[in-house]
């Protein structure tokens, strides 16, 4: 992965000791709080319900083992234990003390880390396929592009304050695991019959409020010129993004209301001006990059089919085996290898994307041992170690199960991408832990969850749409009605490759009545299901109203009315 | 109508330094431009320009008879963009206000209003405008790197803000990770010096 130089670790040090001075100054009073919050924004940290949020970026989910003992020293020394790992590939630390920041960042930045840009009205922490450079789909390793973006978009002076955040994803595969349509630029590498490295450029998706897929704005766009493609796209942003009304200022209204043809012109006639610059990157940075990224030192082993590997497990342990290798474990580019998920959602006991101090420790020995010391962040808040050798697979497994991390859940109903809601955020308006707790207790046979294949079950505590209900098979939103916390339901959502917005089926329910509901859906969809069709070609086939009457059907009048205005 | 009564000034290649301000920021809307002191140096807004100056200020320099006529003799006059003056649509203007305007200068209506630092960044790259840009309005200190990197070179800070840490915002970063209008991306730089912020 790649290893900071001299410049890297000097501009983290640097904005260590710039931001221990807003600190100081925030402290001693002459920073008042209005004019602090947006800095201590653009460094990741919030104000929760209560105490301060730090949010530490993880770099298109890159993690070495050395990275991720800190964050659990990190939990362990300055918090309670505990980390979450987000959907945009950062990890959260919640009962934070606004003076041990500044410290915190210096302990970050001694293992190239940073928390630099991980909120505020600017270019966010870019996100990619969890599986770059191993994936068996991919076209293009996307990480150095990723990096070099990460470089040039740190501390930009003329898009700090933009009107809004501002999403990138950047993708090479032939399957979508980045949500790339969901935000403000999604960015597609292919390389083409020459060999060339060219982008297709995505802009104005985005969730929230106002969900919208990302369109296709230009195409075969060469590496080296994103610079200054993307300084044009954003300046045009810049200038005219909405700042009147905080809920229409996201890059995807602006494109929503030129069109996206007018939206590229303008952005082409700027680009124009300013393509032939020297922002543009030049070979000799991508190849001091690139250099970071290349193979680890794979040995010649032996491809094993699944059989093979089941075989190799005592003869009581190979059902469970089996079942793990099925969900938790993904192809590799390289034959004898493979990447493991480990799932972080476990059912009922803690928080989808949540893990404590002693997990991190040996989740990192584990990557050391049997990864290259490296793992990855996945947007669905698990974990990956991405380079195992097939035959180690077994034993592997047998040490994971000891942090209670190899559920082999992946992909199904418990699977939850969950926002830390209202328990945490002060911006939510429902608690979603609770609910996802909720539903995996409900849903706690494995055989079950297993015949019911995949389907993603995403709950955000606020239409804000962190935890990506959207984009959910079934999504489950937190709206707020005369200070009660209800919730709303919609059906029909998906990520990849063919991505779409799920659909609202109607007034929403108390916190008590979801698990029921969830059933009630869920039996909908087993009692029309052919074969071993997925929940959502059978919600496409049907559409919404079976479901619709199943989650309605016998629930008392008086709770839809008193959801129905939410 | 405001002035304060510093500013800091931070020439490309030079050192920062605080000293007195000699410009007046008028806004159309407070009083009549011929009430002001005549040698009086001020700063109208680029919208009433459009609408009051452009006659003289393209052609009729020499009619002394107007006020204003006597001010872009004088050179005592500039112009401040609003964040949302599409500066774009009026290239001509801004071509012809290099020979008349002494200074311009952008506003930040509050500070976490970004627009300005585009402003400043076209006026560098599109207009290749080599005179002196000034942040005015909501200047904090924090938005100095910023606004010295997009393209000012001076700051009308915000009566309150401390000058001592205000100077010492540009000692805090020797490197940097994309070009500006002041510095290059370290990486290229072949030779790296300790303070390339300030690298002519």
């Amino acid at each position: 992965m790649y290893k900071y130089d001299q410049i890297d670790q000097t501009l983290v040090n640097e904005r260590v000791v710039q931001f221990q001075d807003q600190v100081a100054r925030r402290m001693n009073g002459s920073l008042p709080e209005e004019e602090f919050r947006p800095l201590r924004l653009q460094n990741g940290l919030y104000h929760q319900r209560h105490a301060y949020m730090l949010r530490v970026a993880i770099p298109y989910g890159l993690l070495s083992a050395e990275q991720l003992r800190t964050l659990a020293h990190i939990a362990d020394k300055y918090d309670r234990g505990y980390g979450h790992f987000t959907t945009r590939q950062n990890i959260q630390f919640n009962w934070i003390k606004l003076e041990e920041s500044p410290a915190i960042l210096a302990d970050l930045a001694k293992v190239q880390m940073h928390a630099i840009q991980t909120s505020g009205n600017c270019i966010r922490n870019i996100t990619s396929d969890a599986f770059a450079g191993v994936a068996a789909d991919e076209y293009v390793d996307p990480r150095p592009v990723c990096e070099l973006l990460r470089q040039w978009s740190t501390l930009h002076p003329e898009f700090a304050f933009l009107p809004r955040k501002f999403k990138f994803a950047v993708t090479g595969a032939k399957e979508d695991r980045t949500i790339l349509l969901c935000h403000d630029v999604g960015i597609a590498l292919k390389k083409n019959a020459q060999g060339q490295l060219l982008a297709s450029i995505y802009a104005g998706g985005g969730m929230g409020r106002t969900p919208i897929l990302g369109s296709l704005i230009k195409e075969n766009l060469p590496w080296n010129v994103l610079p200054s493609y993307l300084t044009a796209l954003l300046r045009v942003y810049n200038r005219f993004g909405r700042r009147d009304n905080i809920y229409k200022a996201r890059i995807k209204i602006l494109v929503k209301a030129l069109g996206p043809e007018e939206f590229a012109r303008q952005v082409e006639g700027e680009w124009a001006t300013i393509k032939d610059g020297d922002d543009n990157f030049q070979q000799s940075e991508w190849d001091r990059v690139a250099n970071h990224f290349t193979k680890p030192a794979y040995t010649n082993s032996k491809p094993l089919s699944t059989q093979e590997l089941i075989n190799s497990a005592p003869e009581n342990e190979q059902a469970a085996f089996a079942r793990w290798l099925e969900r938790n474990v993904k192809s590799h580019q390289v034959p004898g290898y493979a990447s493991v998920i480990f799932s972080l959602k476990p059912h009922g006991s803690v928080a989808p994307g949540d893990a404590t101090t002693e997990q991190m420790l040996a989740i990192a020995d584990l990557a050391d041992q049997y990864s290259f010391g490296e793992l990855r962040v996945t947007h669905e808040q698990n974990l990956v170690l991405a380079d195992i050798e097939q035959a180690k697979l077994l034993e592997l497994w047998h040490k994971a199960k000891a942090q209670n991390v190899v559920l082999p859940n992946i992909g199904l109903l418990t699977d939850i991408i969950a926002c830390p809601g209202g328990d945490f955020c002060s911006l939510a308006n429902a608690k979603s832990l609770p609910i996802a707790k909720a539903i995996q207790e409900r849903f706690d046979d494995l055989d079950y969850l297993h015949d019911l294949g995949e389907i993603s079950l995403n709950i955000s505590g606020c239409i804000n749409s962190c935890g990506h209900h959207h984009v959910g098979n079934i999504g489950v939103l937190g709206v707020d009605k005369d200070g009660e916390e209800w919730y709303q339901i919609t059906l029909g959502g998906e990520q990849g490759n063919h991505a779409s917005i799920g659909k609202v089926i109607g007034p929403s329910f108390g916190a008590e009545q979801i698990p029921d509901v969830m059933a009630d859906i869920i039996d909908t969809f087993v009692k029309h299901r052919t074969g071993d069709e997925p929940f959502i070609e059978t919600y496409r086939r049907l559409g919404v109203t079976p479901f619709k009457e199943a989650a309605y059907h016998n629930r008392s009048k008086e709770s839809a009315a008193a959801g129905a205005a939410v | 109508m405001s002035q304060v009564n510093s500013v800091l000034l931070y020439p490309k290649g030079g050192k920062p330094s605080i000293i007195a301000n000699e410009w007046l920021v008028w806004n159309a809307d407070e009083g009549e431009l011929s009430k002001l002191d005549q040698k009086q140096k001020v700063l109208v807004p680029f919208s009433w320009w459009l609408a009051n100056g452009q006659v003289h200020g393209q052609a009729d320099t020499k009619n002394l008879d107007s006020e204003l006529a006597k001010n872009i003799a004088a050179k005592s006059i500039g112009v401040w963009f609003a964040p949302d003056d599409d500066i774009l649509k009026h290239a001509a203007v801004i071509e012809a206000g290099k020979s008349i305007w002494s200074l311009v200068g952008a506003d930040f209506p509050i500070f976490r209003d970004g627009r300005s630092f585009s402003t400043a960044a076209l006026l560098r790259e599109r207009f290749a405008w080599t005179g002196e840009i000034r942040a005015i309005g909501d200047v904090l200190i924090d938005q100095l790197i910023l606004g010295a990197r997009s393209g000012f070179d001076s700051f009308a800070l915000r009566a309150d803000q401390n000058t001592d840490v205000a100077l010492k915002q540009f000692d805090l970063f020797t490197v940097t990770t994309q070009n500006s209008w002041r510095d290059r991306r370290s990486q290229l730089d072949s030779q790296i010096s300790s303070q390339p912020n300030r690298a002519a």
